[in-house]
């Protein structure tokens, strides 16, 4: 047996005894989400937009990690919302920082995994960079447009008559308690596997001048931001939404 | 008046100050030692059509440059040099008139070494920790402070470990995850009885899934892991080097995820005092399971994404699904599936800390 077959029994072993139905459902949340990402490029690799590619697959691995295997409906729906709308606004914002950053592809200290291929395969890298932007940060919009949705649902259970200012402050608060974790998450998943660049980095004495232009670096360091700044944005547009859908259903009851 | 030049100052002073830096970095050419020039004018002066092996169609361009020195002995002359790219620009990339660009210089060359990429990279910094005071005020500065001494510590290792030439490297990372969960933590929840709990169950959870992890790769002798498909290997040998990364990579989740649980339990004490050590560590795996999904979603989206620009040439160059994945995914999969292990281990374990230690505390306390 392969070890990754292996290695993914014991997580579905895992997940159901501490989740049980639930936890299988995360556990195929999981593979589906994968398999978005390797139809996403074997879609670009078929020369369609990708752009497009991400947008549409992008809203689709957003609804796996947000819908499947989660049932409060007021929770799932509004950090739907809100994620899709955080992932148009980090679009908009991705593809001009990528543009003039042109961190695309690859960077000296790649070469060796380049040899014998070759480059000139006439696909847009610079497009393929917003598509990974984009796709590395989906993950995190999920999960903390999730923790907001869930917080500010139960508060609306126990105070029904909440008002709308009220609402944003625990929106907020709920924010203010989640980033400093949610921050860590992000910074030790980009900068774990970057242990072996700042090992090369070092070993090969690049000055600070050197690190804060090189290409690979600077192509994972915006990464980080990017995806910290989804996460941010991802607090007040969850309220925002949530407040919404409560205006609506309430005038619907008067 | 004075209350809300308080509450505002804070995030006017980042907006200043982070602008007046952006532009600095336009200026700070005479602070590099290397040779910058900024592009005053460019020209296509070749474009050919290209054809691989693999009937992939590209288009290959040279441009004439001219450029103004910005620093060193020269600055202010104009220099010529030729730059090529090709339309993918994978490996190259298209200068254009206002970029500033760093050269090497000899007697007789001009090269072109890459983009200056300072502002970009600081105007992205100063989007982010301005959205994060404006919205978040303290908690968002904690939250920085956080990963910047995270940042530092992380360097100090490197540091370290290069002195000790590499000697001693797994207990070296596995130190300095100890080390970085107890100050994240410390940030974050201050010295409490929270921060306790929350610091021994990532650390046992961690270590739960690395070494039943470990228990697997051995029993499937790393059957379709292909360590040398690791990137950046220089002195550290793969596996070591990729059981570190893993470790670090994981760390954070279990962290987030623990600091959640342990939160809710605490609140559900107060709320209910009365409340069982049994009800605690249910309601805590019921907490758990709903975050677990999303969390390992967020690591497997960063390791596996990242892989796209090379698994995309792999299939490109001809290569099928299953050896594409294999030489770009393996690894990836294999640490989003070691550190989702551990993400689902500590709720057990975390729940279970934080009931006990909840209930006996009550009990003392009548």
């Amino acid at each position: 047996m392969s070890t990754i077959m292996a290695l993914s029994l014991v997580l579905l072993a895992v997940m159901i005894l501490v989740g049980g139905r639930k936890g299988a459902m995360a556990f195929l949340s999981i593979w589906l989400n994968f398999g978005c990402l390797f139809l996403a490029i074997v879609l670009v690799s078929l020369h369609f937009s990708p752009i497009m590619v991400t947008l549409i697959l992008g809203i689709l691995m957003l609804a796996l990690t947000i819908f499947v295997g989660q049932d409060d409906l007021r929770t799932t729906q509004t950090a739907f919302f809100a994620a899709v709308l955080v992932l148009l606004i980090l679009l908009a914002l991705i593809v001009p920082i990528e543009h003039w950053a042109a961190v695309q592809g690859f960077g000296m200290e790649d070469s060796d995994e380049l040899e014998g291929m070759s480059l000139l395969v006439g696909i847009n890298f610079v497009q393929i960079s917003i598509a990974t932007a984009v796709l590395s940060t989906l993950g995190a919009i999920a999960e903390a447009a999730m923790a907001i949705a869930a917080g500010l649902s139960e508060l609306i259970e126990q105070h029904p008559t909440i008002s709308r200012r009220a609402l944003f402050k625990s929106g907020l608060h709920v924010g203010q308690q989640i980033i400093g974790t949610t921050f860590n998450t992000l910074f030790f998943g980009f900068f774990g596997g970057l242990l072996g660049l700042f090992i090369w980095f070092a070993d090969l004495n690049y000055t600070w001048g050197e690190l804060l232009n090189n290409k690979v670096l600077d192509a994972e360091i915006i990464l980080v931001l990017l995806a910290l700044i989804s996460v941010i944005l991802t607090v007040p547009m969850t309220t925002w939404v949530m407040a919404q859908r409560l205006q609506i259903s309430r005038k619907k009851q008067s | 008046m004075g209350k809300y030049l308080r509450r505002w100052w804070g995030p006017l002073v980042i907006f200043v100050g982070g602008l007046l830096l952006v532009i600095g970095t336009r200026y700070a050419a005479p602070l590099y030692s290397q040779p910058v020039m900024q592009v005053i004018a460019s020209r296509v002066t070749q474009t050919s059509k290209t054809q691989d092996e693999f009937n992939n169609r590209d288009h290959q361009y040279t441009q004439q440059l001219t450029g103004r020195m910005l620093n060193g002995s020269r600055r202010g002359h104009s220099v010529q040099v030729k730059n090529s790219y090709t339309t993918s620009g994978a490996f190259d990339q298209k200068y254009r008139v206002g970029d500033q660009v760093f050269i090497s210089m000899t007697k007789q060359t001009i090269l072109i070494k890459g983009l200056k990429r300072d502002t970009v990279l600081v105007t992205l910094l100063w989007l982010a920790v301005f959205l994060l005071v404006l919205l978040l005020h303290r908690a968002g500065l904690m939250a920085l402070l956080s990963v910047a001494l995270n940042l530092v510590v992380f360097f100090l290792a490197i540091e370290l470990n290069m002195a000790r030439r590499s000697d001693g490297f797994l207990w070296l990372f596995g130190g300095l995850a100890l080390v970085f969960a107890l100050l994240t933590l410390w940030l974050i929840l201050g010295p409490t009885k929270q921060m306790v709990i929350t610091f021994v169950a990532t650390i046992s959870g961690t270590a739960l899934s690395l070494g039943l992890s470990a228990l697997v790769l051995a029993l499937t002798q790393h059957k379709g892991i292909y360590y040398e498909t690791m990137a950046y290997v220089t002195q550290v040998a793969p596996q070591p080097l990729f059981l570190a990364a893993t470790l670090l990579g994981s760390l954070g989740a279990v962290m987030d995820e623990s600091t959640d649980i342990v939160a809710t339990l605490f609140e559900l004490k107060t709320d209910k005092p009365s409340i069982s050590a049994h009800e605690l560590f249910q309601a805590g795996r019921q907490v758990g399971t709903t975050i677990m999904g999303p969390l390992i979603n967020v690591l497997l989206l960063i390791f596996i994404a990242e892989t796209f620009p090379i698994a995309l040439l792999l299939l490109k160059n001809g290569n099928s699904w299953g050896y594409t994945f294999s030489m770009t995914m393996s690894l990836g999969m294999a640490q989003s599936l070691i550190s989702g292990i551990g993400i689902v281990l500590a709720i057990p374990v975390v729940s279970f800390l934080a009931s006990r230690l909840l209930v006996t505390k009550a009990g003392a306390v009548e």
